[in-house]
């Protein structure tokens, strides 16, 4: 393993780290902010990939990250938080307990999925020399987190970070993965803003759902 | 029989006992020194214990023969743990084949239980209330102990810790390891936990606070003192353990004549453990009881995950 594999491992598992912290958070705005330290933690892997290809591409993904993920949606989530007192945060968050299941969520999907479906995959050839996709155990980990933490949670505030986590997952999985038109990425990146954009708005509507209670009917 | 040997194993043993004490006497003092204030003498535990000793015992009416006898066991449990472990010599000694890391682990929650069992046996509801403490927070503790040995232990492929340690030193590279950074991560905000320091719980008897000293509430005079003794050579197990294998494992002599270095040596690595633990002591606030759960959970949650990392990642 050499050196920028070892810098690319090391922030993949801040990045996990990052969603450990959104999970225990109970105030809103720390975990808009947990967020946004997770959107550049993504754009410095983009930068290390870029500089090892030699490909501007990476670059570009990166300052969008930036400015889209870390500044935009952030900005317009704390804008949207309610001034009264009671809206600031989610009571009765019960850390240990939420952390214990995230873990056994965590290990049971990825393990399963890595093993099954992405273990065979050829990454780029500084990452993938010493022969496995092993990497791609961090954008999987942060995408489950994502998911749980739509889950465990009835704020809605929340259920958009988690989405937004999901999203930010999709992108570490593709710079590891296969380099993606950058035109494609872009036009993501505009679709999760819009959707933020409305669903804060959504926000103003309902402070709180259950994760099941639009299907019920 | 091999004199060097029984010398190492005679020094690695007495200073282990008889130096446990002056780790929290340093503490104490630099921190009356922080708070502007003359703070006791660094000698403070040992007169302590001193003036313990020759107090009198009281045994509560009710009590068991549980309550009487295990302080001294577990004082012989830390004394084993102090022999099969690198906290002084860094090269086998005897008694070092009977067990391994995980072995010491094991023997740190046989010393918990028993401690618990003896403090159940005095029949004081103030102690229960300590056990139900301890008993609570203690399933994470315990398993974060177990989970951190096994990560350092996949470095080197077993679970010898003098092999560890030598291993370290000779791969200074391997000490920036995924697995190893964040189980030195978790072992560290272990080892604050279990020796009691402020972030989870405030020395001194108050009630509020108190988790691993409610177990001592019924006990005074001599078997008192033997269990202060113990907990600070738990202490300073934890904290040679945290040192040599984790955070700096570099700077023991183990050829002959030399390994009477190692314990200025050790001092030293004191004194910088001693150092951070001031910091930390002096500026963060004791969290509520209930958040105690949070911080071990967060511990457990740093070395599971690395444990997992440090075995998918080559």
């Amino acid at each position: 393993m050499n050196s920028v594999d070892t810098v690319v491992y090391l922030i993949s598992s801040l990045i996990a780290i990052s969603a450990f912290y959104i999970q225990g958070q109970e105030f809103i705005v720390s975990m808009i902010r947990g967020q946004s330290v997770q959107s550049v933690l993504i754009a410095v892997v983009a930068f290390i990939i870029g500089w090892q290809e030699r490909s501007y591409d990476f670059f570009i993904l990166g300052a969008l990250i930036i400015v889209l993920r870390a500044f935009l949606v952030n900005y317009f989530l704390q804008k949207r938080i309610p001034k009264e007192k009671v809206y600031l945060y989610e009571r009765k968050v019960s850390l240990s307990y939420l952390f214990l299941l995230d873990l056994i969520f965590i290990v049971i999907s990825v393990f399963i999925i890595y093993s099954i479906a992405f273990s065979g995959i050829v990454l780029h050839s500084f990452l993938g020399n010493s022969g496995n996709s092993a990497v791609l155990v961090f954008p999987l980990t942060l995408f489950f987190q994502g998911l749980f933490l739509i889950a465990s949670r009835r704020t809605t505030f929340t259920q958009i970070i988690g989405y937004v986590e999901e999203e930010n997952s999709l992108v570490l999985f593709a710079m590891f993965l296969l380099p993606i038109p950058i035109i494609i990425e872009a036009s993501v990146f505009l679709d999760v803003l819009a959707l933020v954009v409305i669903s804060s708005i959504v926000v103003l509507e309902k402070f709180t759902h259950e994760p099941v209670e639009e299907l019920r009917g | 029989m091999d004199m060097i040997t029984l010398a190492e194993t005679l020094t690695q043993y007495f200073f282990v006992v008889l130096s446990a004490p002056l780790y929290a006497g340093i503490l104490a003092k630099l921190k009356g020194m922080v708070e502007s204030r003359q703070g006791p003498s660094i000698f403070q535990p040992y007169y302590d214990l001193w003036k313990l000793f020759r107090k009198v015992t009281i045994i509560p009416a009710g009590s068991g023969v549980f309550f009487k006898y295990i302080p001294y066991v577990i004082f012989g449990i830390y004394s084993l743990i102090a022999l099969i472990i690198p906290v002084l010599v860094p090269v086998p000694i005897y008694f070092t084949a009977s067990g391994d890391f995980l072995s010491g682990a094991i023997l740190f929650s046989l010393a918990a239980f028993l401690k618990t069992a003896a403090a159940m046996n005095s029949g004081s509801n103030y102690v229960a209330l300590g056990v139900s403490r301890s008993m609570s927070f203690n399933f994470l503790s315990e398993g974060t102990l177990i989970t951190v040995f096994i990560a350092v232990s996949l470095l080197t492929a077993t679970n010898n810790p003098y092999t560890t340690n030598a291993f370290l030193v000779s791969h200074s590279l391997e000490n920036l390891s995924l697995a190893h950074i964040f189980s030195t991560l978790a072992f560290f905000m272990l080892f604050f936990y279990e020796t009691g320091k402020i972030p989870l719980e405030s020395p001194g008897v108050q009630e509020l606070g108190m988790i691993d000293e409610g177990l001592n509430y019924e006990y005074s005079g001599k078997l008192l003192a033997i269990n202060r003794w113990s907990s600070y050579i738990k202490q300073y197990l934890l904290g040679s353990v945290l040192l040599n294998v984790f955070l700096l494992p570099w700077g023991l002599f183990s050829s002959s004549p030399y390994f009477l270095l190692d314990i200025p040596v050790m001092i030293a690595k004191w004194v910088l453990l001693i150092l951070i633990v001031l910091v930390v002591e002096t500026t963060l606030a004791k969290l509520r009881l209930f958040r105690v759960l949070d911080y071990l959970a967060t511990a457990f949650t740093f070395s599971i995950l690395f444990l997992i990392f440090a075995e998918v990642i080559p």
